[in-house]
């Protein structure tokens, strides 16, 4: 009976689709935003007003930008390679147990 | 095609709209009920996905900042707002006919006495049926301990079980769950 | 030795061994056990699987997992209450070119309270030996070891925390993992 209820919430809780409708008013709302620079960036512009000020911000951002994309690639780099280490351990711990299963099992089968 | 949002491709944000979208808006309705209130604060959350897209690590992460912040302004907002809910124990005006044989109704019916469920206990069920994620993730989406999470489990499901009437009295007549919109379109 | 059929169903098939009275004095990480540095094994190795995943990692390779995918949602499943993942795996191409005294110092960790052979399987025709110890603390299990040793080859597996069998069974054939063949499936429920 529990297993039914499971089984009827899970149909009555299947995600619906909003529609393409409201995928282009969230595209539409983020193409209304102003761009984002950070404010820290913004004052010290306004205050100084000097280009070459901000042209070694924007630099010195870009770069920040950059080192985080690096960080981020091989963040994600380490993570994969941490799942799949994850998959190999309980590939090789499924295939020892199996193997003590099948002995197990056959000296069942054989009286043993 | 998070790397491709990352890098502000537009196009590639755009699918991450229609990725996830469903996940979103689902939630949002059940929670909030409402199917306008639920539109706004799915567009909201997708809004706060752009201005904070460089936090978001990995595609699992990016699924479970969505639940989380999707659950965490629900949960504000009918704070903010409250509206009818049903504490558990009072909930014995919610019995549904267990003789219904048609299924979309019962489980309109199902969805209508969720909403009248707490949003603690609502959002666990959500995660539990809507998003199928087990307990301990449910933990970490909405930041309790896995105690609470499975004592909400058990608690609205026995509420349920009771209120449809799994074995129930047949002489269990049937109430008005109130006037919730149908979610098909 | 024979192993115990009976064993092997309720602990391997439940996941779970009761044991009344088995209360150790927790260790700082229970169920961890001290791999040594197994290079002169490796050395002789043609292939070698070292695999060395504590919280952290495990966390983070959970965090790689896509929850919406039922195979990833599973193994996220299993390693969820864990707090370690040792592997030490090598294959030689030639017979017996481990010496046993490598294995003994594992072995001897596996003698300590706490510590339960479940199952000892000791295939003659082969050679090959299963030997899967738990570790149990006030009543729970809270690490898993597995020594398996073939003439070519020689497996080392230490799971610290909560590792359910059953959840790791339930993972059959995905990710080529083989299918186990259960010897009494009247007693695998499902969780």
């Amino acid at each position: 009976m529990s297993n039914e209820l499971n089984d009827r919430l899970r149909a009555a809780l299947r995600p619906v689709d909003p529609g393409e409708r409201f995928t282009q008013g969230v595209l539409a709302r983020i193409a209304r935003e102003p761009p984002r620079v950070p404010v820290a960036a913004q004052r010290a512009v306004r205050r100084v007003g000097l280009r070459w000020l901000s042209g070694a911000l924007l630099a010195i951002l870009a770069t920040g930008f950059l080192v985080a994309h690096q960080w981020r690639a091989q963040h994600a780099q380490r993570g994969e390679a941490a799942r799949q280490q994850v998959m190999e351990a309980l590939r090789l711990t499924s295939e020892k147990l199996d193997l003590a299963y099948r002995v197990v099992k056959d000296k069942e089968h054989s009286g043993a | 095609m998070l790397t491709r949002a990352l890098a502000g491709e537009a196009a590639a944000f755009g699918m991450l709209v229609r990725t996830h979208q469903r996940s979103v808006y689902s939630l949002a309705l059940r929670m909030l009920s409402d199917r306008h209130e639920a539109e706004d604060l799915a567009q909201e959350v997708f809004l706060g996905l752009h201005r904070n897209l460089s936090s978001v690590e990995s595609p699992a992460h990016l699924a479970f900042w969505l639940r989380r912040v999707t659950l965490n302004r629900a949960i504000d907002r009918l704070r903010r707002e409250p509206r009818q809910t049903v504490p558990l124990e009072d909930a014995s005006s919610l019995v549904i006919d267990a003789t219904e044989q048609r299924d979309p109704l019962l489980q309109r019916r199902l969805r209508a006495l969720l909403g009248q469920l707490p949003p603690a206990p609502r959002a666990v069920l959500l995660l539990r049926y809507q998003e199928d994620l087990n307990p301990n993730e449910i933990a970490r989406t909405l930041n309790m301990s896995i105690n609470t999470v499975k004592s909400h489990l058990k608690r609205s499901l026995a509420t349920l079980r009771e209120r449809i009437g799994d074995g129930a009295n047949p002489g269990a007549g049937k109430t008005e769950l109130g006037c919730l919109p149908d979610e098909a379109g | 030795m024979n192993a115990s059929v009976k064993v092997l169903s309720a602990a391997l098939l439940t996941g779970w061994l009761a044991v009344g009275s088995a209360t150790i004095a927790a260790a700082a990480t229970p169920g961890a056990l001290q791999l040594p540095n197994f290079n002169g094994i490796a050395s002789k190795a043609v292939q070698t699987v070292d695999i060395s995943l504590d919280t952290s990692l495990l966390g983070m390779a959970a965090s790689f997992m896509d929850s919406s995918k039922p195979d990833d949602a599973a193994v996220k499943e299993i390693i969820a209450g864990l707090k370690g993942v040792y592997v030490r795996s090598y294959t030689f191409n030639g017979d017996f070119q481990y010496p046993e005294a490598d294995i003994d110092s594992v072995r001897k960790q596996l003698s300590a309270p706490g510590w339960q052979r479940l199952v000892a399987v000791h295939n003659s025709p082969d050679h090959s030996n299963v030997d899967i110890y738990i570790c149990m603390v006030q009543g729970r299990a809270s690490g898993l070891a597995i020594i398996a040793s073939h003439p070519r080859e020689l497996t080392i597996v230490n799971i610290v925390g909560s590792v359910d069998l059953q959840k790791l069974h339930q993972l059959q054939g995905k990710f080529g993992i083989p299918q186990m063949q259960l010897p009494d499936n009247k007693a695998a429920g499902n969780n």
